[in-house]
């Protein structure tokens, strides 16, 4: 029985807890001081101009807009196998396979959609991916458009999306 | 009634009114920024009229104009006191404008023998009138919250009614001591008394004093106003907003205009009575007046520092970072204000100037030490405002039983051994 015990002090009791005006007082000096340094300085603010001002702190994890990669010779490193569909949790990847006369392969996605209002971002179609063929490092984070139909993204414009750190290609398929 | 006092009553009129409605926008953003720039972030800062965004002021009128435009939703379950429910918030709003009014802007003009007040209502018992009217303001509160025929709206409206009880007796109490040492019921006597000094040196303000009746006195129009640390008739948390949660668009938008309002008279009457109104320290008006010269001079080299001070502020800060492509029009808005500034400026000077050489007008003195008056006036009523909002983002809400404990065990008995011990001096020294 040698067990520490650390006995942790109450406060409020004493006389100037009680009178509350102290506490207060170090409370103002707080907020005040955070008031005045901004109001003296408004651009030194931590914060984002957002529309104007875009993140650089984007990293190489970061789960942003799906993209369908390239083999080095351009043609696309899908070969429709559907374990991305089938990873994904909100159903959102609808894929059409179709005979593959480039020499690659047997099969590849004659059409890819992904529905990015369905879409979760969780990543599994990127883990599930066995040819690096889906990834997630565009560094997109915002998507806009003016109808459902915007955001329901065909095979060319995921293949037409970028990486954002370099890697260009799929790793798993030449 | 000659045409000067007219003059003066319609124009303290006008300027009372400007001065109760013409703050709500101006405290609503105040309150945004404030609560923003206290927290590390910004605020509304975009909103702007042809690229004049004066900070994002233009924000609260876009508000407004939402508030007006919206559907006028009448809640359907409820069938008795329509009229009741929809009178509410007006009570409410009305009521703490009222109670605006009677505070003095200025000093009395004396024009031909005739006293002037510079007051939206010339009564010399301001105090009385003051709490009379300000204690109606809760009703409208209570009214609404009751008639709402809602679990939310009647806690609120409970809540509402304790603190009524919580908080009127000591406000009264600390405002008799007052009255006691002021020997007056007139927010203007009471403000000439304040221009004195005393022990030689210090400024006879009612905060040096009255120390602790002032700060009950602080402490309960922080409650009568329904601000933190006080906001129990809402409560996002707990119960809604409270008393107005089934009221919509622009009924909800009159409680909300009430609040700041109830806010700002708050305030006028907190620097009215304790921190010397519309005077600055050491210098009464009666000073101000015989030495009009020197006054000028003063005010001669006072203003373009000031002005000087804010030109080079803005020209600091109405400024994008640098990595920010576009300045959306603000270095056109800082030149075109630099601009209004100086020549504000030079204008005073030249007037001043004329006051202090060519003119020997009585009249035009005066007139020029109500218009500082006013400008002093208005200057506290703003920090005292923003004291009251820095306080909101300081201070954790207090549970209403606590309000209560707060305002039968503590103040209540300070307030009645602080009117005993002001009895015995005011008796003692007479």
């Amino acid at each position: 029985m040698n067990k520490k015990i650390t006995v942790i002090p109450r406060y409020g009791d004493s006389f100037k807890d009680k009178l509350y005006l102290p506490a207060i007082y170090d409370g103002f000096k707080v907020t005040f001081k955070h008031l005045f340094e901004n109001v003296s300085d408004i651009n030194a603010v931590d914060t984002l101009e957002y529309p104007e001002e875009q993140p650089t702190d984007i990293t190489e994890r970061y789960r942003g807009l799906h993209r369908l990669t390239h083999r080095s010779d351009d043609s696309i490193a899908c070969v429709a196998c559907f374990m991305c569909s089938t990873a994904c949790p909100s159903n959102c990847i609808f894929i059409e396979a179709t005979e593959r006369e480039d020499g690659h392969d047997e099969k590849m996605p004659k059409s890819f959609f992904i529905d990015t209002l369905e879409c979760v971002f969780c990543g599994y179609c990127v883990e599930a991916c066995p040819c690096d063929a889906i990834r997630m490092d565009t560094g997109i984070f915002s998507l806009t458009g003016n109808s459902r139909e915007d955001f329901v993204l065909n095979k060319e414009q995921l293949l037409a999306n970028k990486g954002a750190f370099g890697e260009e290609n799929s790793c798993a398929r030449d | 009634m000659s045409l000067a006092s007219i003059l003066i009553a319609v124009i303290s009129f006008i300027l009372g009114a400007l001065l109760a409605l013409l703050t709500i926008p101006v405290l609503v953003w105040l309150e945004r920024r404030i609560a923003s720039l206290v927290q590390d972030r910004l605020g509304p800062n975009r909103t702007n009229v042809f690229g004049f965004r004066l900070g994002g002021v233009v924000q609260s009128f876009a508000d407004v104009v939402k508030l007006l435009l919206k559907e006028e939703y009448y809640p359907s379950h409820i069938k008795m006191g329509r009229w009741l429910f929809m009178f509410a918030p007006v009570m409410t709003f009305s009521v703490a404008l009222l109670a605006f009014m009677a505070i003095p802007f200025a000093d009395s003009l004396y024009i031909d023998g005739e006293i002037l007040r510079v007051q939206a209502l010339p009564i010399d018992f301001g105090v009385l009138w003051y709490l009379a009217i300000g204690a109606i303001g809760v009703l409208g509160v209570i009214f609404g919250g009751w008639l709402s025929h809602n679990k939310y709206a009647l806690l609120g409206a409970t809540r509402a009614g304790s603190m009524v009880i919580s908080y009127e007796l000591p406000l009264g109490l600390s405002i008799l001591a007052f009255i006691i040492t002021y020997n007056t019921v007139d927010f203007n006597a009471m403000v000439q008394w304040q221009s004195g000094t005393f022990f030689a040196f210090l400024p006879a303000w009612g905060i040096l004093v009255q120390p602790l009746a002032s700060m009950i006195l602080i402490v309960s129009l922080f409650a009568e106003t329904n601000r933190n640390p006080f906001t129990v008739a809402e409560g996002e948390s707990e119960i809604v907003a409270g008393f107005m949660t089934e009221h919509t668009a622009m009924k909800f938008a009159m409680y909300f205009m009430g609040e700041y309002i109830a806010m700002n008279t708050a305030s006028a009457v907190i620097i009215t009575v304790i921190f010397g109104g519309y005077q600055i320290p050491w210098v009464s008006t009666e000073m101000m007046l015989q030495n009009f010269s020197t006054f000028a001079l003063v005010l001669m080299i006072v203003v373009p520092v000031i002005v000087g001070l804010l030109i080079k502020w803005m020209r600091k800060n109405n400024t994008v970072r640098p990595t920010v492509s576009t300045d959306s029009g603000r270095n056109f808005e800082t030149k075109v204000l630099t601009i209004v500034l100086l020549g504000m400026t030079v204008l005073i000077e030249i007037i001043l100037f004329y006051l202090m050489f060519f003119a020997e007008s009585a009249l035009a003195n005066s007139v020029t030490v109500m218009l500082f008056q006013i400008v002093v006036f208005v200057v506290k009523l703003m920090m005292f405002n923003i004291f009251f909002i820095i306080i909101r983002w300081t201070v954790p809400r207090f549970r209403y039983d606590q309000v209560q404990h707060l305002g039968w065990y503590y103040l209540l008995p300070l307030s009645l051994l602080n009117l005993f011990i002001t009895a015995l001096v005011v008796v003692g020294v007479n």
